[in-house]
């Protein structure tokens, strides 16, 4: 967890990278999210977020199909790197260690 | 088809897409929103598609996606930067002298800039503090005269009333008439203007209350004060409610209750009031006052419209008004109404004769701007003088900097940034000088009430401005000039520079001839000042006394107990009076042409008493009945009609025939700064005198003066005396002729410094850049001569040519100036721009003396080991 900088968005835009398996091209990426977090997002936010990302190594890309749809522009597809794999689980263990050490709190709190 | 067309992404945010994103990402990401723009179409309507698509699109504009715009735009990096800061910084502390002069000379052409500034903001806010100025609009009419139509700003007198009743659209008529009253209060008691208007003053004109309620104008005895009249009757306490009493005459009076106290009015403003009472009061000021009176003006009449655009159609149907008035006056046909906003009246008050309002900053609307624009162009000369001959020493810097990879643009941007330091650096002592130093002096001196808001949002955009304008200026020819060095004919040492810059000396030659200007227009206001103290008035104002009286009755009292009196010689009776007032005829021909002319009306004796000399035929004789018919005029109007043979030619005069008996010789009415104007004198009656003028003995003056006032205060304890020498008639004419010659002096003094500072500099520079030369000759044993010579010879002959161009420069300026600002100016001859080329050359040697001086005091083994 050094250097893994990786921040929220990110990691929600990288677990839906490889929630979505080889149909992750942006504009799909940005409705998977939209409709998880139930929120508007931005092709910008989205855009830049997948950039850092191939940036830093999580993510690989390249060009897939080209469809009447987009204008007969091609798709480009994105798939995390065995590194992004390694991070988000890294994270996830992380998290869940703290989750465990939190009932005793959680439980304090609900005295209240 | 364009139904197909219309289903496309909107153009131009896919222009912006692709004009900004990175060519890699760009196939991928117009490919997505274009899937998102048809899957929206699909979704909502096509024109919220397009517009989610270009927000969309805008918001894709991040760093991460933006193409690298070339490498022009590629700026030095902050450490960079950093650096040019410090050798900036090091660059000044190490030459304190030059970095003094540099930012001492900006400094003070901005603070004169931030005045100027100040002046402007002043002058475009006066009367813009009214609510409904939009709305509010000035009666004018045009009279054809000589020819010129001329746009007046009275209005005849029941105008006003004809615009309330007969146009739905005026929303709102205020008229204003204006009086001479005594206002007493107690043991207070002064000669005041007071202001008879309608009570929807306070609607249309936004003049808060401090005490009291605008309601209150409505009933006729009520009064509202300006803070000032409050101030001066009552003190600081709050009056409303109190009475003071109005002396319209000698009898009438009137008791008025104070219903209200004008908080302090906004600085920039030019219409105002003292006392305001309700319009209908004027009747009984004047029981004669005849309000339907087409032949008579008020001085102003206000409406208020509720639509603009409508009052082309008012003026229309004002036709039939221009016509009932043209009846009533056919001397004076009317050719038109128009109405002046409110928002503007001030910016037109000097093309409005007779108007309410005045201008009273046009000189300074002149003037003002070409200062500033003389002093930062001064500024930026040696700024630019010094930058260049200062980079003789940083050569190396630059060679150094150009050969680690520095580009010319990179080395321009460097001198650039630095400028930028020293011009920000002097900006900011400039907002001290301007704030702490000039305004102060400068409101004081002008009576201009100026003030610079620091927190006003557009100053520190003009400072922007400013600074960046000076900074390009003043920067951008060294900043080339430098850069252009070559890095291996700098180490090689074999570049040639600074002394054969042909614009170095075109630089000092400006400026020199700016510092030659600036002084001859000091010194020809000096000789002007002079000039215009000595300047004959047309006749003898020295020995007299006058005083002012309310009507005949007070002339008589006063004049019989003046009788008794020492060292009288004589005196005489007048309706008007020179310096005072005059009232204007129209002279009929029988060609039916008539002129204007100012009409005085005085007795027998006034031609002795005020000293007017008369050049042809005789004056008036007392008591002739023949003379009520007789005009003198001056010489002015003979020259003017081109009257062969003046005495014996008629004139018809408000219906009757004058004949002219006597021809005298021009006089100043009013001040130098205005034209005499034909003039003519008739006969008074005595019950219409009311100034007596006293001639008396040389040395009899003062005496006579308090004679009069102490007379007077024995027959009206209750009326203030009026009257004066008649030599005080202009008022503040003369102290307004003597500041304008301190400003000049001032500002040549400031210009001269700034020039004088700049070849200080310059000329140091040069020194220093040849103290090796210097030392060899003294050690060769070359004497005084030899150096001063050596060092004179370099700038003979651009001090020679400056001046040959300059003498001929500041002698037309000089002129046009004066011309622009006297109606009278001093015949100019050549002593001024002499007297200013001698005290230019004078500090100009003085200045190279400095130096030679230097050269003679350094020990020359100093001098060559110097680096």
């Amino acid at each position: 967890m050094k250097k893994t900088k990786l921040g929220e968005f990110e990691e929600l835009v990288l677990l839906t990278v490889a929630a979505l398996q080889g149909d992750a091209y942006g504009l799909k990426i940005k409705q998977e999210l939209e409709e998880r977090l139930n929120e508007d997002l931005s092709m910008g936010s989205i855009q830049s977020a997948l950039k850092r990302l191939e940036e830093k190594g999580f993510l690989n890309s390249e060009f897939g199909e080209a469809t009447p749809q987009r204008g007969g522009k091609r798709k480009r597809i994105y798939e995390i790197t065995s590194l992004a794999h390694r991070t988000l689980a890294e994270l996830k263990a992380i998290r869940a260690d703290l989750w465990k050490s939190i009932p005793k709190l959680a439980g304090g709190l609900k005295t209240i | 088809m364009s139904a197909r067309h219309s289903l496309r992404p909107p153009r131009w945010p896919l222009a912006i897409l692709r004009f900004f994103i990175k060519k890699e990402y760009l196939e991928e990401i117009e490919g997505d929103m274009e899937e998102l723009f048809y899957d929206n179409v699909a979704r909502w309507t096509v024109r919220k598609a397009k517009r989610i698509y270009t927000v969309e699109a805008l918001k894709l504009l991040r760093p991460v996606l933006l193409k690298k715009l070339g490498h022009s735009f590629t700026l030095p990096s902050f450490p960079m930067y950093r650096n040019y800061f410090k050798t900036s910084l090091r660059g000044l502390l190490r030459n304190p002298l030059t970095a003094f002069i540099n930012v001492f000379g900006l400094s003070v052409a901005i603070g004169i800039c931030l005045i100027v500034y100040a002046f402007m903001l002043y002058d475009r806010s006066i009367d813009q503090f009214h609510v409904h100025k939009k709305s509010v609009y000035l009666v004018t009419i045009l009279a054809e005269h000589d020819g010129e139509t001329q746009q007046y700003g009275l209005a005849p007198r029941p105008l006003g009333e004809r615009l309330r009743e007969d146009f739905v659209q005026v929303k709102n008529v205020c008229r204003i008439e204006e009086g001479r009253v005594v206002v007493k209060h107690e043991d207070d008691v002064y000669h005041e203007h007071i202001r008879y208007v309608d009570p929807s003053f306070f609607d249309m004109f936004t003049f808060p209350l401090k005490w009291g309620s605008p309601e209150a104008l409505a009933d006729l005895n009520n009064m509202v004060l300006s803070e000032d009249m409050a101030v001066k009757y009552f003190g600081e306490d709050n009056p409303v409610g109190r009475d003071v009493l109005v002396i319209f005459n000698d009898s009438t009076k009137k008791a008025f209750t104070v219903a209200g106290v004008a908080a302090a009015f906004p600085k920039a403003h030019d219409l105002d009031f003292d006392f305001l009472v309700h319009f209908d009061n004027i009747n009984v000021a004047d029981g004669a006052y005849d309000m339907d009176d087409w032949r008579a003006f008020l001085p102003a009449t206000f409406i208020q419209v509720e639509n603009p655009a409508g009052l082309r159609t008012i003026e229309q149907q004002l036709k039939p008004y221009q016509t009932l008035q043209n009846e009533a006056l056919p001397d004076r046909p009317l050719a038109a109404f128009a109405f002046e906003p409110l928002t503007s009246l001030h910016e037109r008050a000097s093309h409005l004769r007779d108007a309410i309002v005045h201008d009273f900053n046009a000189e300074g609307r002149m003037g003002m701007p070409i200062i500033a624009i003389f002093m930062i162009a001064l500024a930026c000369f040696n700024y630019i003088n010094i930058a260049i001959v200062s980079a003789s020493k940083r050569l190396k810097e630059i060679g150094v900097r150009k050969v680690i990879g520095a580009n010319r643009r990179k080395v321009i941007l460097q001198f650039l940034s630095e400028n930028v330091v020293v011009t920000s650096f002097a900006a900011g002592i400039g907002i001290v000088l301007c704030y702490f130093a000039f305004l102060p002096w400068f409101v004081q001196f002008t009576g201009w009430p100026l003030e610079l808001p620091l927190v006003h949002g557009d100053l520190w955009v003009f400072l922007a401005a400013l600074l960046l304008f000076t900074a390009l200026v003043s920067g951008l020819y060294p900043a080339l000039y430098i850069s252009n060095f070559d890095a291996v004919k700098i180490f090689r040492g074999s570049l040639q520079f600074g002394k054969h810059n042909p614009f170095t000396r075109v630089f000092l030659c400006v400026q020199l001839i700016l510092a030659c200007i600036t002084i001859t227009a000091g010194v020809v206001f000096t000789q002007n000042n002079a000039f215009q103290n000595y300047r004959s008035w047309g006749y003898d104002q020295k020995h007299v006394v006058y005083a002012s009286v309310p009507d005949a009755a007070a002339f008589d009292r006063l004049h019989a107990a003046m009788k008794q009196q020492p060292g009288i010689v004589v005196s005489s009776g007048s309706t008007d009076h020179l310096g005072k007032t005059v009232s204007p005829v129209l002279l009929r021909q029988s060609s039916n042409h008539s002129h204007e002319a100012g009409r005085l009306a005085v007795d027998a004796h006034y031609f002795e008493t005020m000293g007017l000399r008369l050049i042809a035929g005789r004056g008036f004789r007392e008591d002739s009945e023949n003379d009520r018919r007789a005009l003198v005029v001056n010489e002015r109007l003979v020259h003017e009609l081109n009257l062969k043979q003046p005495l014996g030619h008629r004139f018809d005069v408000n219906g009757s025939p004058y004949e002219i008996i006597g021809v005298v010789q021009d006089f100043h009415h009013w001040d130098f700064f205005r034209k005499i104007q034909p003039m003519v004198f008739t006969l008074a009656t005595r019950e219409d005198y009311r100034y007596l003028s006293l001639r008396v003995e040389s040395g009899a003056e003062a005496r006579t003066y308090e004679a009069l006032q102490r007379q007077w205060a024995r027959l009206y304890p209750e009326i203030p005396f009026q009257g004066g020498y008649q030599s005080d008639a202009w008022g503040t004419y003369f102290n307004s002729v003597n500041r304008s010659e301190t400003f000049n002096k001032v500002i040549a003094s400031i210009a001269v410094l700034l020039a004088c500072l700049g070849l200080y500099g310059l000329v140091t520079l040069n020194v220093s850049g040849r103290i090796k030369e210097f030392s060899i000759r003294k050690m060769l044993g070359a004497g005084v001569e030899n150096i001063a010579m050596g060092m004179l010879r370099q700038y003979a002959v651009l001090m020679t040519v400056s001046l040959l161009l300059g003498a001929p420069l500041s002698y037309f300026f000089s002129r046009a100036y004066l011309d622009m600002l006297f109606a009278y100016p001093m015949p100019l001859d050549y002593s001024g721009t002499i007297i200013a080329l001698v005290i230019l050359t004078c500090l100009v040697l003085a200045v190279i003396a400095t130096q030679i001086r230097r050269v003679l005091h350094l020990r020359a083994v100093e001098g060559l080991k110097m680096e």
